[in-house]
Order: C-alpha cells, then sequence, then structure tokens
C-alpha cells in the first residue's frame, strides 16, 4: 500500500516539478506584431458602437520631459486601461508614443519607442495578452498642442491607445 | 601668411648616461599635410634651438653628429618638401587664428550682353568663398581691379589690400555658355590656375560653382563643395522631402508621400535617397530612386527603421531597429537585409554616423541614463563613450575629414550645435541664438549645414566649421538636412 502511494505521489511530484519548470522558464518578449499584420483579433468583428465607446475611454498616460519611466498616475490610468481590455478581450490597439517638441528628432523617436513599449510592458504584466498590441512611435512629429510652453509640452509626451479596426 | 613651426630637441643623458634624442613632430600643415609657404616672416631660425643640459660624453658626440644631422634633415625636408610649383598661396586651414584672405572677384566681362549678366555670375562666386568662412570678400565697385582688355591690374590690386584674384570671361553662343576662369596671386603677379568650361546656359550656376570648387583646389588644396546638394525635411506641411543647391537655390520637391517624413540621407552616389516615412502608418525605411523617382521599401519591421546612414563606401547601411526590444543599431545592406546588430544593451540606441574611413560608427545612446555619443567598431566590439560634459547630447555627424564630429547638445538648457575631436577633447560651441539642432557636414569638412529658429521660423543655415559666418539658406522652413558628397 505505501509503495502505491509512493508511486503516486512521486508521479504528482514529476508532474509538479514539470509546471514548475514551465513557469520557472525566463520571460520571452513578445515581439510585436506589425500594425497590418494578421493578428487573431482582427477576424472577430466587433461592433462599431463598441469601438468608439472602449477608445473613449482608454486613458492616455503621460510622461516627464526626457523620461520613460512610468510615475505613479501613470501607472494609475494603465491600471484602468488593463481592466477596460480585460472586459474587451476581442479588441486589439496600437500604443502611439510621443514626445514634446524639444530635443532632436531622432532621439525622440526612440524615446516615444520606449514609452510605448513601457506601457505596454506594465499592461503585459497585469495580465493582458501582449499579442493584442503593436507599438508606433512618433517621436515629436505628431503633437496634440502645438503650443511652446510647458502647458503644450506635458500634453504632447504621451502615449496614445488607439484601438485598431 | 606667417607660418608656426613647433619644434624642440632636448638632448638628456639617461641612467648610463646615455644621450637621448626627442623631437616634437612638426605640425602638420595644409590640408593634406603638404608644407605651405607663407609669404612674409618664415620664422625659421628661431624655433629649432637644441638646448642641452648635462655633460655628453665624448664617445656619444658621434652619435649626436649624426642624430642632430637627421634631425636637420628631417627640418629641411619638411621645409622645402615640393609644394606644387604654382601654388603659392596657400590657405592653411587648419591653424586656428586663421586670417581671411583677401579675395577680388571683379565682375565677369563679355562681349555680348545676353540675358545674363557679368555681375550676377560674379556674385554666385563671391557668395560661395563668403561662405566657407576663409576669405573676406574685396570691394572692387569703387576701385576698379581689371585693365582695359580684361587682364588683372595688379598695382590696384594691392592697394584693394587683395591677395588674389578672380577673373571671368565668357559668352553666350545659341543656347551655350562659354567661360574661362582664371585665379591670380596679386603679389607674384602670376596666374595660378586658368580654366574653360562650357555648358547650356540654363547651367549657368553649377558652371560657376564648379569653377569655385577649382578654385579652392587650388587655394587650400582640397576642392570646394559648392556643386553639392542638400536634402531636408520641410517642417511645416506637408513633411514631404526637398532637395536645393548647397547655396539654396534651385530648390526642389522630392517627395508626395502625404505622410510624415524624416531623416533623409543621401546615397554616396547621389543616385537615391534613403528616408524614414509613416506612408504605411509605421516609421519605415524607405528609398527613392532619383532617376525614376520611385519609392522601394527597405526596412518596414515592427517598431522604428530610422535614422538610416549609408558607409562611405556605399555597401553597408546603419541605422536604429526596434523591432526586437528596444531600439538598437544595426547594419543592413542597400536592399534592407540584416548584416549585423552592433549594439545591445538596456539603452535606446539610435542615429549612427560613419567615420570617413568606414571603420567606427559613432551613436547615440542613453544607456548611462541620459543621451550621449558612443563608438563601436563597425564590424562590431566594444562601444567607448565619446561624450560626457552635459546630459544631452544627440545627432552625431562625423566630418569628412575624420577628424572631428558635430552634434547637437544641451548647453544651459538650450540646443546647440557643438563640435569635439574624435578623441573627446577640444569641446566647442558653435552657435548661441535659438534652437540649433541637426548638423550635417560639408563633403569637404569645411560647412555644416544645421536647423535653426533664431529668426522665427526654422530653416536650415550654413556655417563654416569654426561656426563665424552663420546664414540661412533655405526658403522654406525645414530640419534634417542631409548634405551629398558628390558634386552634382
Amino acid at each position: 500500500m505505501s509503495s502505491r502511494r509512493l508511486k503516486i505521489a512521486s508521479i504528482l511530484l514529476i508532474i509538479l516539478c514539470a509546471l514548475l519548470a514551465g513557469c520557472a522558464q525566463k520571460i520571452v518578449r513578445q515581439p510585436f506584431p506589425h500594425p497590418g499584420a494578421r493578428s487573431p483579433y482582427a477576424a472577430a468583428p466587433v461592433a462599431e458602437q463598441e469601438i468608439q465607446a472602449v477608445q473613449a475611454s482608454l486613458r492616455p498616460v503621460y510622461f516627464d520631459y526626457d523620461q520613460y519611466t512610468l510615475s505613479p498616475q501613470a501607472q494609475a490610468d494603465l491600471q484602468y486601461n488593463s481592466d477596460l481590455l480585460r472586459r474587451v478581450p476581442q479588441i486589439a490597439l496600437i500604443a502611439e508614443g510621443h514626445c514634446d517638441e524639444r530635443g532632436t528628432g531622432e532621439y525622440n523617436l526612440a524615446l516615444g519607442d520606449r514609452r510605448a513599449r513601457s506601457s505596454v510592458e506594465f499592461l503585459t504584466a497585469l495580465g493582458i495578452d501582449p499579442h493584442r498590441f503593436s507599438v508606433v512611435s512618433y517621436g515629436s512629429e505628431l503633437p496634440v498642442d502645438p503650443g511652446h510652453n510647458e502647458a503644450a509640452w506635458s500634453k504632447n509626451r504621451r502615449v496614445y491607445f488607439r484601438v485598431s479596426r | 601668411m606667417k607660418r608656426v613651426l613647433k619644434g624642440r630637441r632636448t638632448i638628456s643623458p639617461g641612467p648610463g648616461g646615455r644621450g637621448g634624442f626627442q623631437t616634437r613632430p612638426y605640425r602638420s600643415i595644409g590640408t593634406d599635410g603638404r608644407a605651405a609657404h607663407g609669404r612674409r616672416n618664415q620664422d625659421l631660425a628661431g624655433t629649432a634651438r637644441p638646448t642641452s643640459g648635462g655633460k655628453i660624453r665624448a664617445d656619444k658626440a658621434a652619435r649626436f653628429a649624426l642624430v642632430s644631422l637627421w634631425g636637420i634633415l628631417t627640418l629641411c625636408l619638411s621645409l622645402f618638401s615640393t609644394p606644387p610649383a604654382h601654388a603659392k598661396l596657400v590657405i592653411d586651414f587648419d591653424r586656428p587664428g586663421l586670417s581671411k584672405m583677401p579675395i577680388a572677384v571683379p565682375d565677369f566681362v563679355t562681349e555680348q550682353s545676353g540675358f545674363l549678366s557679368g555681375s550676377e555670375l560674379a556674385a554666385i562666386l563671391k557668395n560661395d568663398l563668403y561662405l566657407t568662412g576663409l576669405f573676406s570678400i574685396v570691394d572692387t565697385s569703387s576701385l576698379p581691379v581689371l585693365s582695359s582688355d580684361g587682364s588683372p591690374d595688379f598695382e590696384a590690386c594691392s592697394k584693394s589690400g587683395a591677395q588674389a584674384v578672380v577673373t571671368g570671361r565668357f559668352h553666350a553662343n545659341s543656347g551655350e555658355l562659354v567661360f574661362e576662369g582664371r585665379l591670380y596671386d596679386v603679389a607674384l603677379k602670376k596666374m595660378e590656375l586658368g580654366k574653360r568650361f562650357t555648358a547650356r546656359l540654363q547651367e549657368h550656376r553649377p558652371l560657376v560653382h564648379k569653377f569655385g570648387d577649382r578654385v579652392m583646389e587650388a587655394l587650400t588644396g582640397l576642392p570646394g563643395c559648392f556643386s553639392s546638394q542638400i536634402i531636408f525635411v520641410g517642417d511645416s506641411p506637408p513633411k514631404e522631402i526637398f532637395a536645393m543647391d548647397f547655396d539654396g537655390q534651385g530648390l526642389r520637391q522630392l517627395t508626395g508621400t502625404g505622410a510624415i517624413n524624416m531623416s533623409p540621407e543621401w546615397a554616396p552616389d547621389g543616385r537615391s535617397i534613403l528616408f524614414t516615412s509613416y506612408v504605411n502608418r509605421n516609421p519605415d525605411l524607405w528609398s527613392l530612386d532619383l532617376q525614376s523617382m520611385m519609392l522601394r521599401p527597405i526596412s518596414a519591421k515592427p517598431g522604428i527603421n530610422a535614422s538610416a546612414r549609408f558607409s562611405p563606401a556605399g555597401d553597408t547601411v546603419a541605422l536604429s531597429l526596434s523591432f526586437n526590444g528596444s531600439p538598437k543599431i544595426f547594419t543592413i545592406t542597400p536592399q534592407g537585409q540584416i548584416i549585423n546588430r552592433l549594439t545591445n544593451g538596456r539603452g535606446n540606441d539610435i542615429s549612427p554616423t560613419w567615420s570617413p574611413d568606414g571603420a567606427t560608427i559613432a551613436y547615440v545612446s542613453d544607456q548611462a541614463g541620459t543621451p550621449q555619443i558612443y563608438m563601436i567598431p563597425a564590424t562590431g566590439g566594444q562601444p567607448r563613450r565619446l561624450t560626457f560634459g552635459g546630459n544631452y547630447n544627440t545627432d552625431p555627424d562625423w566630418s569628412p575629414r575624420g577628424d572631428r564630429l558635430a552634434f547637437t547638445a544641451r548647453v544651459d538648457g538650450r540646443f546647440q550645435i557643438c563640435s569635439i575631436r574624435v578623441d573627446g577633447t577640444d569641446f566647442r560651441v558653435l552657435t548661441s541664438k535659438g534652437v540649433n539642432q541637426d548638423p550635417a557636414w560639408s563633403p569637404d569638412g569645411r560647412m555644416i549645414a544645421f536647423s535653426s529658429t533664431r529668426d522665427g521660423r526654422r530653416l536650415i543655415y550654413l556655417m563654416d566649421s569654426r561656426g563665424e559666418i552663420q546664414v540661412p539658406i533655405s526658403s522654406i522652413s525645414g530640419k534634417a538636412p542631409a548634405w551629398s558628397r558628390h558634386a552634382r
């Protein structure tokens, strides 16, 4: 009797080890699919009303000058976005990274890219499937506010989540 | 021009009483290392003085004699190594505190008055020479420097202060322009350059520029860049790519994508350009063939495909790609196939620029916290940090002369064009007014194009490599200039 139990226990242990080994794998960074690439979500039709409702509710996240780290406010906004996105799993998104006009064009392109990736990584860590996102940086090329002051600049240092259709 | 020699011979006995010998090498003179002859004050005798200290053993006297003979020989060779027989007037481009050479360019003469005017043609050349920062253009309107037959009146030239004078004679013949240009040394009363050009009438600007390139070659050893072109991005919508002559004339629009475009770059053969465009709603790398005006995608990976730069040989492109994570420097073929990933780590890497020998790439990385300029072998290896001053150094462009990089730095909170030697020394701030960015060297390394907002709009400006002359050249607002390596 005890040897049988032993066998079951060892089989269970082996299964448990295998599961743990799976979890202990290094987290592989998912490549973000191209906006035009076929995604498992593209096929599922989503009602236009729902798309508009989600788009209007998603919050942009904002950044400090020259930073791509997430402030507490940014993290709170991303948390809110993740709750929303969890409820509409069939929607895919483009994370658009932006900078204010200061700084040089090419480095701003890299900074915008990094801001978008930071945001998506945070959402992924909150459990949203990374395949739902693609990343596009616009650098400082597409400000929402053309002004030349901090009020305008702070609005431009953003990641905007666009529902991809 | 006074020529400075730096030489010093010291003889000091070593521990065994051996006579040591050290020579400081003479500063290389002239843009290609040839010795330049000043026309006054060749201060030879005063500087090459041996200083001896301590006792010299008698049995070392022979060695001393031999070695000092060698030193004198070197001295003589460097002084009298043959310049070309005609180049008596030479501008020592590398000398600090160089004073401008006064040059007279009287209006070009012609027998028939076609629709081209001699003063208009001469003005093209005068502007070219002025922009290099090496010349002061002598005003010949009040004091004519030409004789009645169109040859220079050297007495009048001397009186005007000119050390060199350029004359031109042209005539137009059924749509064809024939031009003869000459460069004279005023003090020696000698012609240093005589060239004849023909072109179609409407190509009169490129013709004068070509002559100007030869004048520069005669005076400095290096041809001018007056025949080159600059491409840039229009700053107000549409953000298309435009091209213009280096002096701002001949503006034309190259792209009609209707999308945001960035970072144009010339192919070394001048037949195509690369640029990043959002035509497909992603920053992808495109090539535009300038003959067919056809667009071709080169790199359209997810993430950024940007700041592409051709190697000097034209067989490799360095750029920043982020399809694999954060932006890194890669090399690709001109067709878009990945050759190698050069950088790794946690930074965002962008804006590669090649050394003129194609062996090293400088680029921007913020792996240390803020954007700084690093260097890495073009085939991969260990990066070496170049900039340590300030916390924002971006947009490097390597001078075609190989010795310096120009870049954008945030100085006292404002963006300025700066330059630095490749070993990280001799940091210089070249601009001061407005927001100044995107430096691009001329192909001869004498001038820098950049964008500046100092006059309100963001325009393309030119300056000489010392920043003494800074003038706007674009007639529309623009940024991100790239200077062609080829002549038109």
